[in-house]
């Protein structure tokens, strides 16, 4: 009897030590596998980090890159550039300015649903500059606990390029590893709550952080918007530099700017107050000079009703006629041919604004036979 | 943050010298500083941490002159070279733009046109043609992996492009294999997505991928470091339109028709045997070039294939000339500018600025100034509103003789994975990108 209790239990025991042993065995296989598939991946993945470049990842343990006090060692430093290198990857604004209701040919509203940047990506993106620019600030960092560092870092990896899908780093590089492991928790969360989650935990730490960004895309706006527009790489749209005559001894009355500017009201005025209607500036030329060169029909047209001289010659011998065909000015050189302008009078070169005339104006050449 | 630009820390701001009692009060305080050096860091700094993990010439290596010149990382073996392409956000895919398709190229065109390089006051935005996007873009033994687009990919929409084209520049008396990098271009709507980083990096490793280690680049802003800094210079053909248009000014003293006047050229080009450029004449022309470009640091290195290529004139892309000796029929000059318009946005009468860039010009028997003044009568005659040239190679003899007026825009000129002992002048540098 005893016998058998004794054969009974060592059979149950036998099974239930030969059932641990497979468990364990396919525990282990299991785990091989799974390390595997990791070992295989691990070229490719151990560039996903945007600062591990090809070959220029030497040591684990100080993180790419260089920005943020790479002269002086330790581990909570390397926490606080684990913050910094958020700011290297941004992508700011490349070519051209952020105008969301620019005539986009294709415009197709539809296409943009999901795409586009949104309120979420820009504030994202706003607190991920401000973060590196914190960081960069040793003091300011200071009071931010590894662990939220490290959190932040995971927000923003998840947030930017997705569930971790890295190998797990070797124990021995501690900051790599604690770095994997808070991208790695949070698993397969959504990159916009990743975003917004990076957003409140640094709105709890700087509660007015968002002030100085406004200030700053505030500033961008109406201060610099060259920054904008001059993208990382590529050409660069040039115009010309205005450049300030310098003064010589130029004079022009009151009334000549009212002619340029086409300020009919002030040039009334002026004439109404005794201003001779042809008086000239110091380069000869009358208000009428000014109203044609800069393309006033019915500043023109006013003056030749007050009866200013319509082939009065500057100090170059060129009459009103002459400004307008120098400038193509059709409907003012046409009216003032109408007003019987003199096409034939010559200038100090000897061409006359028949001469000059380069454009196919027929009235121009009735006038002339 | 880069050493040259990180701002200094100002002693009053330092926390050791605050008691507790004004804890509160340097709280703030140092919120005040983290706010202001966010400011400097989105304006100076920011960019360049991504360039300070890149091999390229280092700000703080600028004084340094015992470092050698060439490349600042060896090349790795092809088999290190990453073999898939880099993690995109997970709703945009990579695309390689086959510019011989005809909807790929008008794709790529409608994406530039609509979101490439604009003046400071956006009023300007450039407009390369579809031809000449193709020329660009396909030189002789041009990589189609090279031509890199991100597509949305639920809409399939283009939203991103980034090129490089293989180049042989000289620089001194080596002669390096290198990619031109160009036309890096992220959709307005994608601006805050962080895209350029990782296409840089894509096009890099697709470069690598073909065994080529260098490359040369351009950029409006200062990143770390360039070889050499130019300055564009405008020469006004058609005055009037571009006053007009606001791409230059007229001084309240200064009249149109004296501007008009003053910008005058002659109705043909005054050179016995100024003629345009014809197949016959690319090993001659490529002679002349190859002798010229000689003396400067930095130039390509054109074979007759590469001259027939981005120098045989093409409508509306590229346009050349030379002269032929009415006596001896030999090719003494030469000169060329490529074509590229921008859209004037929001302008009522015009909606097209035309202007001709100087290329490479080459001047052995004419006066330099007297060819390119021939260059601004053509350019005049193709209906051109203005004639733009940067102050490389030895351009600067004849801009301000030939009325170029300063421009706003300077160009820094980058090598990557290679050093310059010194910065050049920019009349040292004989390399014109697109």
């Amino acid at each position: 009897m005893a016998d058998w209790q004794q054969l009974i239990q060592s059979i149950v025991i036998g099974l239930i030590f030969s059932y641990l042993l497979a468990k364990l065995i396919s525990i282990v296989t299991s785990f091989k596998e799974e390390n595997l598939t990791l070992t295989r991946s691990h070229t490719q993945d151990d560039q996903l980090l945007p600062e591990s470049e090809s070959g220029r990842e030497t040591d684990g343990e100080s993180v790419r890159p260089p920005a943020v006090g790479s002269g002086d060692l330790g581990g909570s430093h390397d926490v606080d550039s684990v913050i910094a290198e958020h700011g290297s990857v941004r992508n700011e604004s490349v070519a051209g300015s952020d105008e969301f209701d620019d005539e986009d040919e294709d415009s197709d509203d539809d296409d943009w649903e999901g795409v586009e940047s949104t309120e979420l990506d820009e504030m994202f993106s706003a607190a991920t500059a401000f973060v590196a620019a914190a960081a960069a600030d040793r003091l300011s960092t200071k009071k931010v606990s590894n662990d939220v560092q490290l959190q932040l870092y995971g927000l923003y990896k998840i947030a930017t390029e997705g569930p971790c899908s890295a190998p797990q780093p070797s124990a021995i590089k501690m900051t790599a590893r604690a770095k994997w492991q808070a991208w790695q928790k949070l698993g397969a969360m959504p990159p916009e709550e990743a975003m917004q989650t990076y957003i409140d935990i640094v709105s709890a730490l700087y509660p007015t952080w968002l002030a100085g960004a406004s200030m700053k895309s505030r500033g961008g706006d109406t201060g610099g918007p060259s920054n904008d527009s001059r993208g990382p790489m590529g050409p660069v749209f040039s115009t010309f530099v205005y450049e300030e005559e310098s003064a010589n001894d130029f004079k022009m009355d009151a009334i000549h700017g009212f002619a340029r500017e086409g300020e009919v009201d002030n040039l009334l005025k002026s004439i109404e107050s005794g201003v001779p209607v042809n008086l000239k500036d110091s380069e000869g030329r009358t208000p009428l000079h000014w109203a044609v060169d800069r393309g006033h029909l019915n500043m023109s047209e006013l003056l030749v009703s007050k009866n200013a001289d319509i082939n009065a010659q500057d100090n170059e011998g060129q009459t009103p006629l002459h400004y307008a065909t120098m400038c193509e000015r059709e409907a003012i050189a046409e009216y003032l041919v109408k007003q019987n302008a003199d096409i034939n009078v010559k200038d100090n070169d000897g061409n006359s604004p028949y001469d000059l005339c380069e454009s196919n104006w027929p009235w121009m050449q009735h006038s002339k036979e | 943050m880069g050493d040259s630009n990180s701002p200094p820390e100002s002693p009053k701001e330092n926390p050791d010298h605050v008691s507790d009692s004004n804890q509160i009060a340097k709280d703030d305080g140092e919120l005040e500083n983290i706010v202001r050096k966010f400011q400097d860091t989105m304006s100076v700094s920011k960019r360049h941490k991504f360039w300070e993990t890149q091999p390229v010439g280092q700000f703080k290596d600028k004084e340094d002159t015992s470092l050698p010149e060439g490349p600042i990382e060896p090349p790795t073996p092809l088999s290190e070279v990453k073999q898939e392409p880099y993690n995109l956000p997970s709703q945009y895919e990579w695309t390689t733009c086959d510019m011989d398709s005809e909807e790929t190229c008008n794709e790529v065109y409608a994406l530039l046109k609509n979101n490439y390089v604009e003046d400071d006051e956006n009023m300007f935005r450039f407009n390369y043609s579809k031809e000449f996007l193709r020329w660009a873009l396909r030189p002789p033994g041009f990589y189609r992996s090279w031509h890199i687009g991100v597509r949305a990919k639920a809409s399939k929409k283009l939203v991103a492009f980034i090129t490089g084209v293989p180049a042989r520049i000289r620089v001194r008396d080596v002669v390096v294999k290198m990619a031109e990098i160009n036309f890096l271009c992220v959709h307005k709507k994608l601006r805050s997505k962080r895209l350029a980083p990782v296409m840089i990096k894509e096009v890099t490793r697709r470069v690598h991928l073909e065994n080529i280690w260098q490359a040369a680049y351009t950029a409006g802003v200062v990143l770390p470091t360039p070889i050499t800094t130019c300055q564009y210079w405008h020469r006004s053909l058609n005055p009037k339109k571009l006053i007009d248009v606001g791409f230059s000014r007229l001084g309240a003293r200064m009249t149109m028709s004296r501007t008009v006047k003053l910008y005058k050229l002659p109705d043909s080009p005054a050179t016995p045997g100024f003629r345009k450029m014809e197949l016959r004449d690319v090993p001659a022309v490529t002679r002349l070039l190859r002798n010229y470009l000689g003396q400067f640091v930095v130039a390509p290195d054109f074979d007759e294939d590469d001259v027939e290529h981005w120098l045989l004139p093409t409508e509306g892309v590229v346009d050349s000339f030379l002269v032929e000796s009415p006596e001896t029929h030999d090719i003494t000059d030469f000169c060329s500018f490529y074509t590229l318009p921008s859209s004037i946005l929001g302008n009522q009468t015009y909606s097209t600025l035309k202007a001709a860039y100087s290329y490479y010009n080459v001047a052995t028997k004419t006066p330099l100034l007297q060819l390119m003044n021939d260059a601004l009568i053509v350019a005049k005659q193709k209906d051109f509103d203005v004639f733009n040239a940067l102050d490389v190679m030895e351009n600067d003899s004849f801009l301000k003789e030939l009325k170029f007026g300063p421009g706003d825009g300077q160009l820094h000129y980058y090598l990557y994975n290679y050093r310059v002992r010194q910065e050049l002048k920019p009349s040292e540098l004989g390399l014109v990108l697109l």
